[in-house]
């Protein structure tokens, strides 16, 4: 466990070198929640009926859109496709932790930095957005573990997708096409009861519900009661079904990794 | 005139350089593509259960974006570099196109093309044909030729304000968070219509980083919304706004190039 969290600790303090780029980080990150606030209050007082929800939710819903984003997006791939590219990915090998651990303990890591980043802009939009704290503490039990839970489900297609890296050394541009697709059907922007029936039926079977519209819907009050257990029990079975899909396709990429010269 | 010739010549290179690389290239291409789709989808989401966002329906929106993209293509076809500018100075690469007897400008603007670029340019003007013939506009010879103006514009708005961002470097030794800054201004000037933020958003994106020029003041023009505006023919402005930049961008660079020391990598 100590050797878990010193892989945690180092990612940590590789992404918070630069000072003056976090400042800018957390700017950045509380101008997304503001664009989202304005789209939402528009259409709210275009027709305030049409959400389902009341505007207060509405707009909690966009900023922690935003503050996720951040706070549970691991770029378990990118480390794994840059390691796979300069051949530095033997001395990841060699480490006493077994690989898929090791690359979690990282991914904890720059979710420690996404936390600090995405903090400051929610606390101001506490203040000035108008976004609300989750109505009563069993509420926000709930939303935790299912934050929990969706981190660990983004972790593992995460680093499925740096598995490929090893097969095919470049997934820059698939990565544009797969983080598009994961926020549009996790409802990252647009809440999945907004759809037209067909593409919610779609996004209601894929997994990447679980890290943006399940712990949002639970944090606003949307899921309640026994639909909270539903919810997780749905995003504890993708994220079996992830780990367990992981280790194969490690095991796979990892016969067939070539570490070129180094 | 030698210096645009020296462009073509260094740009045409890249291209064959980068024509080497055919399945990256398809791959690429379908990843924009699928990514504007996606992003044309959730502007499509939001207004298909209210009709319009303030006013603008999802064919104006759908304009509005595409309008923006095709001004990027150009930036993202001949200048995406910019963004490892960093790069370069900290590897020293940089020092290669000041040991060559020609401009260093001219030869960094065209170090590399970064075709995928043109995917965008598919997307944009698909989504601009598209909305043409759903809005059912009628545009005057003026305003057609009105077109290509405002699209050479907003490549030159955005490309001088990532340069000057990206000279930031120079000083300080990074500067993509600053280019990060420009794109997320970008992203929201791209995707939403600016008259539904509050005032200090708007001053920003007309005055300081005038990114609404690329798009949504030529758009009030070219859909016919200048009554959004107390200023009608602020869409006129555009052009102006890009040769302002790139006198700009040129005492930047100047600077910039006085100030440059090698890290001697």
């Amino acid at each position: 466990m100590k050797i878990f969290w010193s892989f945690t600790r180092q990612a940590f303090q590789f992404a918070s070198v630069y000072r003056f780029n976090f400042f800018v980080e957390i700017f950045l990150t509380f101008l997304r929640m503001y664009g989202i606030y304005w789209v939402w209050r528009i259409l709210y007082t275009q027709k305030p009926g049409a959400f389902g929800v009341d505007m207060k939710q509405m707009v909690t819903y966009g900023v922690l859109g935003m503050a996720l984003q951040i706070l549970v997006w691991s770029r378990v791939q990118w480390y794994m496709a840059s390691q796979v590219k300069s051949g530095a990915i033997d001395t990841d090998l060699m480490k006493p932790l077994d690989f898929h651990i090791h690359m979690l303990a990282r991914s904890l890591g720059e979710t420690i930095v996404g936390g600090s980043l995405a903090l400051p802009g929610l606390i101001f939009s506490f203040f000035v957005l108008g976004v609300s704290l989750p109505a009563d503490p069993g509420t926000a039990v709930a939303f935790f573990i299912s934050l929990v839970l969706g981190f660990l489900v983004i972790f593992h297609l995460n680093f499925m997708l740096g598995s490929l890296a090893v097969l095919t050394l470049d997934i820059r541009h698939i990565s544009w096409a797969y983080n598009s697709i994961v926020r549009f059907f996790g409802g990252q922007l647009v809440p999945l009861w907004l759809f037209p029936p067909t593409l919610a039926a779609i996004a209601n079977i894929l997994p990447f519900q679980s890290t943006f519209a399940i712990p949002m819907s639970i944090y606003i009050g949307k899921i309640a009661g026994a639909d909270i257990f539903r919810a997780l029990g749905f995003q504890l079975s993708w994220m079996v079904v992830l780990v367990l899909s992981s280790r194969l396709l490690w095991t796979w990429a990892h016969r067939r990794l070539v570490v070129q010269g180094g | 005139m030698d210096g645009l010739r020296l462009y073509i010549r260094l740009v045409g290179i890249s291209m064959q350089a980068r024509l080497q690389y055919r399945a990256d290239f398809i791959m690429g291409a379908f990843s924009v593509i699928m990514l504007n789709v996606i992003n044309l989808a959730l502007i499509g989401i939001i207004v298909y259960r209210f009709v319009a966002l303030n006013g603008w329906n999802i064919w104006q929106l759908f304009f509005l974006y595409c309008l923006w993209l095709l001004g990027h293509s150009l930036y993202s076809l001949f200048f995406w570099h910019f963004w490892d500018l960093e790069e370069d100075l900290i590897r020293g690469t940089f020092d290669q196109f000041l040991l060559r007897p020609a401009s260093v400008f001219i030869q960094y603007i065209g170090r590399e093309v970064q075709y995928i670029g043109f995917a965008d340019m598919f997307v944009a003007i698909t989504g601009i044909v598209l909305a043409y013939i759903n809005l059912d506009l009628h545009w005057s010879p003026l305003l057609w030729s009105f077109l290509p103006l405002m699209v050479i514009s907003g490549t030159l708005i955005e490309m001088t304000l990532n340069l000057m961002m990206a000279c930031i470097s120079f000083w300080t030794g990074r500067s993509s968070i600053a280019l990060d800054m420009i794109m997320e201004f970008n992203m929201l000037v791209q995707h939403y219509p600016i008259d539904i933020f509050s005032t200090w958003f708007r001053v920003v994106v007309t005055g300081f980083l005038p990114v609404a020029f690329m798009n949504y003041y030529p758009a009030l023009i070219l859909l016919g919304k200048v009554d959004k505006t107390s200023v009608p023919w602020i869409g006129f402005l555009s052009p102006i706004v890009a040769l302002l930049l790139v006198g700009l961008t040129s005492i930047v660079w100047h600077f910039a190039m006085r100030r440059y020391s090698s890290s001697g990598g």
